[in-house]
């Protein structure tokens, strides 16, 4: 049992890792529940002992099951259940604001921000330079230097 | 009641806040109100520990053995005081600049909840419930602000630290199954029977576990992109708060129930810690942008923690204890006043700014001393040479990395000179952590008695 076990942890892990290395961040979510659901078989494994079940009245002499494991397993499933609402969320969210799913995509967003942020850095100093160009550059949501700081 | 005062106040203002409307004024000074008594419960109880020695109940009035213990000692009082101070001096400086999200004052009383939980719990498995309570929350507050850098920002976080989670949940499974309990006294008393191979394989998965919310030098990957992404109060929070849980739960775990294998993983953590300083460094040496250099600032300091921790012994854990609250401190002041204008604040940046370069006045230096300290009280002169040279020098990249952030911040920033300056009730906030940072510093016995009774409580280990 606990071979076979260990089997399906291992699968499961791997299987998660393997997809949160995709683009796609609806696979990275998917494996991100895959791997959360190994760690639970884990903890199952962890407190593998056969008995009866642990229910009062305990049965005299005779040996009981771990109940604890269950106990947390149920914990961790539900914690993850939440986690996977959230990073679903998160992932809808993303979309909206980026339209694509594709971390290529995002990552050449963060990049032209960058790139728009520098422009902007430079231009900045070329004004304060000449002291005359004192109108106001187009701002991206990156930077503006508004005076409380905000960088939205 | 006086153990479950400091979990309780958060707990039901955060579910009652998750009801109201965060944007409103009234909601934010609630939550304000309520983390101020949640802190005021746990300094109440900081000190009662003071006096009378560690607190334990079981909750639910069950046998001990049986229930859930909670537990508080010198150790999970301080850090639970110094997060939820961090938590205060984000929440009140983004109060008074409007909060823009419904969800800001709930979440940041639900994270004061699972970090108070996570540093007073006595049970495994509740800590890493609570832990998760307040990761939760960190990954809403990453995406505070919603714009396209923020929800990035939120999604590398998320992923990331779920991962590191799930490794720790795998510890705590792992560690139940060579224990046979999820208590942890229960597990430091039988940890020295269990045999080497599992508890080096499960404390290793521990320390990966840490070090990834840390932000240690190889797994750091994700805290640039985070930090700079995510708005200034938030990066205050996860620098501050949320990082403390990394050091205390290598203190907790390593120091306290494996110390065995902390004892033998110490090259490595010494090697991995100087690698962290010297690349946090240069890193931050190298970056313009002053978000971008604090963040590489952060991987850096982190380094000393686990130098400190290597090291080990009274001294070392003194020392590790104290760097991580005038880390977590200066890190918050720098977070905060880095985006702000007013010669005050550019005052109150250069008070951070020494603190973490390690200059007399600020409390930064104590730090400093502390780790010379532990690395003179080591046996071998090598490792003594090494760790001195080590310090000198991360402190002296620390003041050019620092001096250039200020320079260009509050120098050649060309809005300095037209600007006017941020709201006053911003400005006195930063200015109030920058002063409270000073008089730690020049009046430093209560911070270092507390440190020093805070590592009394792990158990002693040769210094190698």
């Amino acid at each position: 049992m606990t071979l076979i076990l260990s089997l399906a942890v291992s699968i499961l892990f791997g299987s998660g890792a393997y997809l949160m290395l995709k683009s796609d961040l609806i696979r990275v979510v998917i494996g991100m529940v895959m791997i959360s659901h190994a760690a639970s078989l884990l903890i199952m494994a962890s407190g593998l002992t056969r008995g009866d079940a642990p229910i009062y009245p305990l049965p005299e002499g005779a040996p009981v099951s771990d109940p604890l494991v269950q106990a947390m397993t149920l914990t961790a499933i539900v914690i993850s259940f939440g986690v996977s609402a959230l990073l679903l969320s998160m992932v809808y969210r993303v979309y909206t604001s980026h339209l694509s799913l594709d971390l290529d995509d995002l990552a050449a967003a963060e990049e032209r921000e960058e790139t728009a942020q520098e422009r902007e850095n430079i231009v900045e100093t070329a004004g304060a330079q000449d002291e005359a160009a004192a109108a106001p550059s187009p701002r991206q949501d990156t930077h503006p230097p508004n005076p409380d700081g905000d960088q939205s | 009641m006086i153990l479950v005062l400091p979990l309780a106040i958060p707990w039901v203002a955060g579910v009652i806040l998750a009801a109201l409307d965060g944007r409103r004024r009234g909601a934010g000074w609630l939550a304000v109100l309520s983390l101020a008594a949640g802190l005021v419960a746990t300094v109440w109880l900081a000190v009662d520990v003071h006096r009378h020695g560690p607190i334990g109940s079981v909750a639910g009035g069950w046998p001990g053995g049986v229930g859930i213990r909670l537990q508080a000692d010198a150790l999970g009082v301080l850090f639970a005081g110094l997060s939820l101070t961090v938590l205060l001096f984000a929440l009140v400086f983004e109060t008074l600049g409007g909060v823009r999200s419904r969800t800001f004052p709930a979440c940041i009383l639900l994270m004061a909840t699972g970090l108070t939980g996570l540093f007073l719990t006595g049970d495994a498995f509740n800590f890493y419930v609570f832990f998760e309570i307040a990761m939760i929350s960190a990954y809403v507050l990453t995406g505070y602000g919603e714009r396209s850098r923020q929800l990035r920002a939120a999604m590398i976080f998320a992923v990331v630290n779920l991962l590191g989670s799930v490794l720790f949940l795998i510890a705590i499974a792992a560690l139940y199954h060579v224990t046979g309990s999820l208590d942890m006294e229960e597990m430091r008393d039988r940890i020295p029977v269990v045999q080497e191979n599992p508890a080096i394989i499960t404390s290793a998965v521990l320390f990966v576990a840490f070090s990834v919310k840390l932000g240690l030098f190889p797994f750091h990957f994700w805290l640039p992109a985070v930090y700079t992404g995510t708005r200034p109060a938030v990066a205050a929070i996860l620098s501050g708060a949320l990082a403390n849980i990394g050091s205390y739960g290598l203190l907790r775990f390593g120091a306290d129930i494996l110390p065995r294998e902390l004892g033998l993983g110490a090259p490595a953590l010494l090697i991995l810690g100087s690698l962290s300083i010297i690349y946090g460094a240069l890193q931050a040496v190298s970056r313009h942008v002053p978000g971008e250099a604090l963040a590489y600032s952060a991987i850096g300091q982190v380094g000393y923690v686990l130098i400190a921790l290597g090291l080990g012994g009274p001294v070392g854990y003194a020392a590790a204890i104290l760097v991580t609250v005038v880390n977590s401190l200066s890190k918050t002041l720098l977070f905060l006043s880095a985006n702000l204008r007013g010669w005050l604040v550019g005052a109150a940046f250069a008070v951070g700014a020494l603190s973490v370069v390690g200059v007399p006045p600020a409390v930064g230096f104590l730090a400093k001393v502390a780790l010379l300290r532990t690395s003179l009280s080591t046996a071998t002169t090598p490792v003594q040479i090494t760790m001195v040279a080590l310090i000198v020098v991360g402190g002296a990249l620390a003041f050019v990395y620092m001096f250039q952030i200020y320079q260009r911040a509050f120098w050649l920033a060309p809005e300095n000179v037209d600007a006017p300056p941020s709201r006053a009730a911003r400005r006195a906030v930063v200015v109030l952590l920058a002063s409270l940072i000073l008089a730690l510093g020049l009046w430093p016995e209560p911070l270092l008695s507390l440190s020093e009774q805070a590592a009394n409580v792990l158990p002693e280990r040769g210094i190698p």
